[in-house]
Formats: C-alpha cells, structure tokens, sequence
C-alpha cells in the first residue's frame, strides 16, 4: 500500500495515528509552499494548522479523482491565498513598468544598449549572493500573491501547468500566463540591475 | 512575426508546445533579432535562478517547535471530536 492511501485508509479509520503519518509525509511540504505565499512564519503556521484540520474533517470529499497530494496542496493553496486577501490593506502594486513595451510596430521599445543586455553567462554563485540574490528575492516578494503561488509551484516545486491549475483552482492557460508575466518580472528586475552595475 | 509575439510565446517555446509552424516563425525571428536573443537568454536565466534562489529561501522543513505544537494541536482536535 502506498503511503498516501495507508494515510487516507487511516483517516478512513479515525485512527489518530494517522497524524503521525500526516505530519511526516506531508508538514515540511505544505510549511514551504504556505510559506512562500504568506512570506511570514506566523501566518505560516496558522494556515498549515487550518490545512491539516481540514484534511482531517474533509477526507471523506477527497474522490480520489486526483492524486491526495493535489488535493492537499489546493486546500493549502486556497488557505494561504484567502490568509494574504484578509490582511492585505495596501493597493497591489501594478507591475507593467517591469513588463517589456513595444514600438506600434511589435518591436521592443527602449535603448538598444539595454535591449541587448546580457547577464545570462554570470556565474551562478555571483547572481546568488549580494545585491542580485536581494534583487531576486525582492522581486519575487512583490508579486502578486496568485503570480507569486504559480512560480513557486511551477518552477521551484516542479509541478506541472495542470498541477499547478488544480492546486490554485484556476485554468491552465491562466497559470501559463501569470507564470510568464511573473518571470518577464524578475528578469526585468534583474536585467536593470545588471545594466545599471556593469 | 514581431518581437512581442515572440516574447508572448517564449514560455511556450521552451517548453516546446508550439505548433511546427509557429516553431519555424519563432526561429526566424530569433535569428534575425539580437534583443530577442538576449532576452531569451536571459529569460532562461531568470527561471533557473529564481527557482535556485527561492530553494534556498524557504524552509525545508517546518520548525521542530512548530511541529510539536501542531502535533499536539492536532490530537487534541481529534480526540475533541471523538468525544
């Protein structure tokens, strides 16, 4: 029997074990991608608490229709995004000064020298460390919570854009778009930062 | 085809699932266009870096203390309801 159905056979039960077995397989999960959404210890915590609650009242609506982990992460998906709505008081910041603008004819805008700024052959231990780890980092922070979500599934926990569209409860083409837009964001970030220290 | 229809199906083309045909406009758009290639490159980057980065920022694992506190939070749910 795999771990995820010896879990769900458990819960079945309403064998207190399976909290043992809940929190082994998935705590350091879950704390991570609430954490990324929440970027907050507390919040952190307070939402992996609702989540495990929740699969422990809910089970018996899990169908099994997808994987256990799928519907574990959309419970903590949804918790940590509802948990970011209920204490953001600020306007979210629109990001389109970091998306790339174009001429009326579809080329890129802006001076050439820019636009053929090129980072991408600085050592990996150099765009990780100072002022760039900061620029990344701050980037990521700024996003939207939802664009935030979809780059830390998609491109740090390997998920696919299904995956990814099941645990947000939003359609593939949407994450396709926010993943983009999320990337163009940071690499604009990014590129500035070169350009202006090179 | 222009450098914004290339830009807004970079993510597309990296993962190659664009068409043959859409394929072949991208290709002969990149080889003719030096900001396009800087900005694929550097959009390349981005992802693998970021990912990097943010790998290192968030826990790998929840905080003993924390854990503890759930685990016991947990049980004294559980054992609430069954009485």
């Amino acid at each position: 029997m795999s771990e995820d159905a010896e879990l769900l056979s458990r819960l079945r039960s309403g064998d207190a074990s399976a909290i043992e077995l809940l929190m082994a397989s998935y705590a350091a999960r879950v704390y991570r991608l609430v954490y990324g959404v929440t970027r907050n210890e507390a919040d952190a915590q307070e939402v992996v608490q609702d989540v495990f609650l929740t699969v422990f009242r809910k089970h018996a609506a899990f169908e099994g229709r997808s994987a256990l982990s799928s519907w574990i992460y959309r419970i903590a998906m949804n918790a940590a995004l509802n948990k970011r709505r209920g204490k953001r008081v600020e306007v979210e910041t629109s990001f389109d000064a970091d998306l790339p603008t174009y001429l009326a004819d579809g080329h890129r805008a802006g001076e050439r020298a820019y636009l053929l700024a090129d980072w991408s052959q600085t050592p990996e231990a150099a765009v990780l460390s100072g002022e760039s780890r900061t620029v990344i980092t701050t980037a990521i922070e700024s996003l939207p919570d939802h664009y935030r979500a979809v780059l830390i599934l998609r491109d740090v926990e390997g998920l696919s854009n299904e995956e990814v569209a099941t645990a947000i409860g939003d359609t593939i083409a949407s994450v396709k778009s926010r993943l983009h837009r999320a990337r163009m964001v940071v690499r604009e970030r990014l590129t500035r930062h070169f350009y202006v220290n090179a | 085809m222009t450098c914004k229809e290339f830009i807004e199906l970079l993510a597309e083309y990296l993962e190659m699932t664009v068409s043959p045909e859409t394929l072949a406009m991208l290709e002969e758009h990149l080889a003719g266009c030096a900001p396009c290639q800087a900005y694929l490159r550097t959009y390349r980057r981005t992802r693998d870096v970021a990912a990097a980065s943010e790998r290192t920022t968030l826990p790998s694992d929840m905080p003993a203390e924390m854990k503890a506190h759930l685990r016991a939070f947990l049980l004294a749910q559980v054992l609430k309801e069954e009485s």
